[in-house]
């Protein structure tokens, strides 16, 4: 193996948990390959590793939510087999899950307490639970009622009850499984203190994420999967982010973003003082009076955080939202309409919560594919299978999904190349302005790069490329221009060479209230 | 603007319930001018001249000649009328009975809903000082109501089945199809029916299926039990409607000959029995026990006695091609 | 691949063919409960043939095939339905509706103005039905698209309205005698119920034509993509652009005039019609689609499975009925084959899982890559599904 064991730090202190020659198989798949790890007290392990690299699976296992194939886990040097994550969190082991587990219907009060409900004679007592509720919930930093029902949070409060949740437990071995993908850098900073309060405490941490930067700032030990096997382990300190992505695929951070000469053909797409209501609160505006043009050839990257009106800003031009004032031209003439009929006039969005809003799952990966195109392939009624089959055949290809074929179930495919297929549903109705909000979330680095090369090749051919992006990186590199967006309103609009990240976070976060490139 | 616009739309909802509501009371008309003076007239006697006439689903045409000859004998005699099904439904009953109860009925003329679950309701009626005649259906208790006046289903079974026995010519296959089991009259019919056949051992019963008083139950499965014995000479049946069920797919199977007897004697059946098609049927005179109810439950206001025993049946008749001219609606002309 | 890693190679190959023996393993297992509704037909008409002579012969088959068709009918308009991720409730007051009509109108049609009785001809009546039909679908569609009413409850709704009209049109007598008269030129309805083309009952023929229509629909047109797409996932599925409000609209105009048509074949099958056929027809109809292996949740369903559910259920009915077996026990059987039927689905969507797992990896095996090499071959031999 090829791994560069080095782990001075974490032999200093005795591991408080330990994975010990894990394997795990799934049917067939070996989703784990005698993988061992050792977890010490007071640190913060970060799990690096490539969709499908196996990080989730371990992190099942060492939460108890399933047992190894072969192997052991071992909790204070002795060989535990828990038989739930009940039993794995009486232990002191609690895990965020990747996907929120909440109910909606309930109140945070009462998702905070499911299962373990504070009782006084046989009652439960919500004065009690609020009180508890309220004091972690401050502990976040969030003010939120602790009465209030969870369907009515946002994406990023509900992952801060979810880890509010796993504080109340006071877990000696708190895994996170990307806790921070729906939450804003205010929010990110204040979950970083709290972390940073608990392995004070003693408390271990193991942490997974996709924002590689952000995993670094916070991690005292790295460690780093690849196709279920365990590739290396490092103290923070002694790597960077190129190490990271190097071991990770093997090659240098760079590659990911192709260089490329724009040309740039008449407007494709433009706003006139857009503006679109807050579905969630129709007394707000979450875009104001936006206007803009985006010209065909050109890729425009959208800059912004949770709340800033992007997705709305998105969904009120692919005729999700309505407007409420404002004017859509699409190539000079007026867009209006249902959803279908801006497809049908050439505006195809990428959504952004691929699971809910872009995929059937009980499809196979062509029907997915053609879903959006169908009625091109009919012929007095009938869909012409040959049509069809060579279409999304020719589309696997252009995107690069990567499956065992047309036929394979969605849910066979890893979430790159669920994306891919999203793209490609997108692309098989052949717009000329393509909308893509948040292409690059939950994508492993690989998938990544084939999203942003499809991005660029469409864009050479002619269409217009709108997108939107949380990840500084990526809005420095991808756009042949940015627009920075803050609460709803336009503050910068420029070529991404002319501004450094530092400004672009701080532009952002809305603490620089200067314009920047806007007339 | 939604909340305003959501209190538009409970208004528009009740605004139309009312509006519906007000148009149905309109059209039954009949009573509504007895519950006028109904209250009227409780508010200085306590005791008005509304007959209450109760009876099952008017879907039937029996229950349906059965209510309106109560109504029109009623009527005629200078009562008020109100007119009501419960559906087969106790609780539906119960609140029929508390309504004619709060309104001071004279007398409330029942088709129950239950041997066992009616006792209650009735007891209520009789408690609140309001006679009870039942009709068509027992009850299982005595000295409850006025008058348990029936048809009397063991007899009609047994002439309905000495008519078959004599159109079999005493021997031949034949399949019996019977009513709900949870139904009383099913099981007396079938009893009926029994006691009489198998007397003649020459008829041989080669199948019985529960068909439940339906006809499109009883055309499958006559159909089904054709396949297994599709030497079949005869059919009886526990009420008309199965009857003509199995004339259906006697027809379909191209089978002709085949007696047919049913129970009831529907006018459909009656039909049927003209057109040579079907031999017999035994009548419930469902008219005439409601009549008789009637001149009971006047006897009872007038003078507090029915001068009659609580028990009652009326016998059924038998009608058969010779006879089926002279009856009309579940009664004889 | 380097050459010296040949212990690994053994091990690789080892595994790859332990990998392929359990897909293969599974996908038998698979194949097997996929069949499972054909399987418990085969097994209902074995143990019924076998208790009596009568069961298996031409005439009784077609007889029961007969029977079968009424609810088959039916049970094709809900599997649209129920592919799509709703119900319908109003069908079997639908087919209740839809007698009273044809009795109403074989009996004649005042024209009020004129003064006159129209007595339309037998094919009129039969597309008046299936209109009627459709309607009550149209409202059921409109109540769910256009005023978001969910689907039980609309239907449920529409289950009492249709059921009201038939006993209001008809005033809750039954119409005899739908045979017609000559002299008014509208004989022939009892035809549908009676006459046999090729040997087969006009009832049977029409399932048969229902079902192609129906299979071609979902199989081979846009409509049928769309509307398995809108039962796996509604919300995608409107984004994708899919008139998606449209499709369910028709869902339910279809599975109204299929219930419309079912009102017709029994109808003309006792040449009367009463108000109160058809009571409780919806059970057995979403009983044929859940037993053919439909999730209620929607997108997961196929004609040929409906139609077995159907045979059972009805096979099962006619057989016990042949045996003499009481009606309580018939009632307690269906229920039970229903629950059966419910729990080997769920087996078989997890050995379905397990298969594409299984098949999964004798695929990636067979074309190792480096990465493999680093396999170890301690736990390469661990056998696939040990873990369960």
């Amino acid at each position: 193996m090829t791994a560069t064991t080095t782990r001075p730090s974490t032999a200093a202190r005795t591991p408080i948990l330990q994975a010990v020659d894990v394997t795990k198989v799934y049917g067939g798949t070996q989703a784990l390959k005698g993988v061992s790890l050792d977890i010490a007290p007071g640190r913060v392990m970060v799990l690096f590793g490539e969709n499908g690299a196996g990080k989730s699976t371990l992190m099942k296992i060492l939460s108890a939510v399933e047992s190894p194939t072969t192997g052991h886990i071992e909790l204070d040097g002795e060989t535990v087999q828990f038989g739930s994550a009940r039993d794995a969190a009486d232990r002191g082991i609690s895990i965020i899950h990747q996907e929120l587990s909440l109910c909606p219907n309930l109140s945070i009060q009462d998702n905070l307490f499911l299962g373990r409900e504070q009782t006084r004679r046989g009652l439960v007592s919500r004065t009690v639970q609020r009180e508890q509720a309220k004091a972690v919930l401050r502990r976040l930093d969030e003010t939120l009622d602790p009465d209030s029902l969870v369907s009515e949070l946002r994406l990023g409060q509900q992952q801060l009850v979810e880890i509010a949740r796993a504080l109340l437990q006071n877990a000696r071995i708190l895994i996170m499984d990307e806790p921070t993908s729906a939450l804003s850098a205010p929010e990110v900073e204040v979950l970083f203190q709290v972390i940073r309060e608990l392995t004070a405490e003693g408390v271990a941490v193991i942490y997974i994420s996709h924002h590689l930067e952000e995993a670094l700032d916070i991690a005292d030990d790295v460690a780093v999967l690849r196709d279920g096997s365990m590739v290396a382990t490092a103290v923070a300190d002694d790597i960077d982010l190129a190490w990271v992505v190097r071991t990770m695929v093997g090659r240098e951070q760079d590659s990911l973003f192709p260089a490329r000469e724009p040309t740039l053909g008449t407007v494709a797409l433009e706003t006139i003082d857009l503006s679109v209501a807050d579905p969630a609160n129709p007394d707000r505006l979450a875009v104001d009076g936006i206007s803009l043009q985006i010209r065909a050839g050109e890729t425009v990257g959208i800059y912004g955080l949770m709340g800033s009106g992007r997705t709305e800003l998105l969904e009120c031009l692919a005729g999700r939202l309505p407007a409420a004032s404002g004017e859509v031209h699409l190539y000079g003439e007026p867009l209006t309409g249902s959803v279908r009929q801006r497809i049908q006039a050439g505006v195809a969005l990428v959504p952004e919560d691929r699971q809910r809003d872009g995929l059937v799952q009980t499809m196979s990966v062509g029907e997915n594919l053609s879903l959006a195109a169908l009625t091109n392939f009919v012929r007095r009624f009938i869909v012409s299978r040959a049509g069809e089959r060579s279409a999304v055949e020719s589309m696997i290809t252009n995107v690069t999904v990567k499956a065992s074929g047309a036929n394979a179930p969605i849910g066979s495919l890893s979430g790159g190349n669920q994306q891919k297929v999203v793209i490609g549903k997108a692309l098989m109705t052949d717009p000329r302005v393509l909308l893509l909000d948040e292409p690059s979330r939950g994508v492993d680095v690989a998938a990544k790069a084939d999203v942003f090369e499809v991005m660029a090749q469409q864009a050479e051919r002619g269409l217009a490329v709108l997108f939107t992006t949380s990840e500084a990186e990526e809005a420095l590199h991808i756009p042949d221009r940015l627009l920075v967006l803050v609460r709803g309103r336009l503050v910068a609009d420029l070529p991404p060479n002319e501004i450094t990240r530092d400004r672009l976070m701080s532009l952002a976060d809305g603490a620089d209230t200067t314009e920047e490139g806007l007339q | 603007m939604p909340f305003s616009r959501r209190h538009l739309l409970t208004t528009a909802t009740a605004t139309v319930t009312a509006g519906l509501l007000l148009t149905l009371s309109a059209c039954g008309s009949s009573d509504d001018s007895g519950k006028a003076q109904g209250t009227k007239a409780s508010s200085s006697s306590k005791k008005s001249n509304l007959i209450a006439i109760i009876t099952p689903s008017p879907d039937n045409p029996f229950f349906k000649a059965e209510g309106d000859a109560a109504k029109a004998k009623a009527e005629s005699m200078g009562y008020k009328t109100s007119v009501a099904s419960h559906d087969d439904d106790p609780n539906k009953q119960s609140e029929l009975i508390d309504a004619a109860i709060s309104r001071h009925a004279a007398a409330i003329i029942l088709d129950n809903a239950g041997a066992d679950a009616s006792i209650g309701p009735v007891q209520k009626a009789t408690n609140a000082g309001i006679p009870v005649f039942l009709i068509d259906r027992e009850i299982n208790k005595t000295g409850v109501a006025k008058a348990q006046i029936v048809s009397n289903n063991s007899q009609g079974a047994q002439i309905a089945a000495q008519e078959f026995v004599k159109a079999m010519k005493e021997k031949g296959n034949y399949v019996e199809l019977t009513g709900l089991a949870s139904d009383t009259n099913a099981g007396v019919r079938s009893k009926g029916f029994n006691d009489v056949i198998s007397q003649y051992p020459g008829l041989k019963k080669v199948a019985q299926q529960a068909a439940n008083w339906d006809q499109q139950q009883a055309f499958d499965k006559m159909e089904t039990i054709l396949q297994r014995n599709p030497n079949v000479q005869g059919v009886i049946a526990g009420n008309d409607t199965m009857a003509l069920g199995a004339l259906a797919a006697l027809k379909s199977a191209k089978k002709t000959g085949v007696v047919v007897v049913g129970f009831d004697g529907s006018p459909d059946a009656i039909a049927k029995i003209k057109a040579g098609t079907m031999q017999a049927t035994a009548l419930q005179p469902a008219a005439l026990g409601a009549q008789e109810a009637v001149e009971q439950a006047d006897q009872f206001i007038k003078t507090g006695k029915t001068g009659q025993p609580e028990k009652q049946s009326i016998d059924c008749e038998l009608v058969t091609k010779a006879n089926a001219n002279d009856f009309g609606v579940f009664a004889k002309k | 691949m380097t050459n010296t890693l040949t212990t690994d190679n053994a091990s690789v190959l080892q595994q790859r063919r332990q990998a392929a023996a359990e897909a293969r393993r599974l996908k038998t297992l698979n194949s097997v409960f996929e069949l499972r509704a054909f399987i418990a037909l085969a097994v209902l008409i074995a143990v019924f043939s076998l208790l009596s002579d009568s069961f298996l012969t031409v005439d009784n088959v077609i007889t029961m095939t007969k029977h079968v068709a009424i609810n088959g009918v039916l049970a094709l308009g809900m599997l649209l339905v129920i592919l799509k991720g709703g119900i319908d409730l109003s069908v079997g007051s639908t087919v209740g509706l839809s007698g009273v009509v044809a009795g109403e109108a074989l009996k004649g049609l005042h024209v009020s103005i004129f003064g006159v009785v129209a007595y339309p001809p037998v094919w009129a009546v039969v597309v008046l039905c299936l209109m009627v039909g459709a309607v009550i679908g149209t409202i059921n569609g409109i109540l769910i698209t256009r005023l978001n009413v969910a689907p039980f409850i609309a239907t449920l709704g529409m289950l009492y309205v249709a059921r009201g009209a038939a006993l209001l049109i008809s005033g809750g007598t039954t119409y005899p005698n739908l045979g017609g008269d000559p002299s008014t030129h509208n004989t022939g309805f009892g035809w549908i119920g009676a006459d046999r083309p090729l040997g087969l009952p006009v009832a049977i023929w029409m399932m048969i034509a229902l079902a192609i229509i129906v299979a071609v629909l979902l199989r081979s047109t846009a409509f049928g993509r769309w509307l398995y797409a809108t039962g796996g996932n509604e919300r995608a599925t409107e984004l994708t652009g899919v008139p998606v409000k449209r499709v369910k609209m028709i869902v339910y105009v279809i599975s109204g005039a299929c219930a419309a048509l079912s009102g017709v074949i029994i109808a003309s099958e006792l040449t009367s019609a009463a108000p109160q056929a058809g009571d409780s027809f919806e059970l057995n109809a979403i009983a044929a689609v859940v037993i053919g292996g439909a999730a209620l949740s929607g997108g997961r369903g196929n004609v040929r499975g409906t139609l077995v559910g159907a045979f059972v259920i009805g096979f099962l009915a006619d057989g016990l009925v042949i045996l003499g077996v009481s009606t309580f026990w018939q009632t307690f059987i269906k229920g039970a084959v229903i629950i059966i039927a419910v729990i080997l689905d769920q087996s078989q969507q997890r050995f379905q899982r397990r298969g594409a797992a299984a098949s999964a990896v004798a695929v990636a095996t067979a074309q190792p890559d480096t990465e493999l090499a680093e396999t170890r071959p301690d736990h390469a031999t661990t056998s696939p599904g040990a873990s369960r």
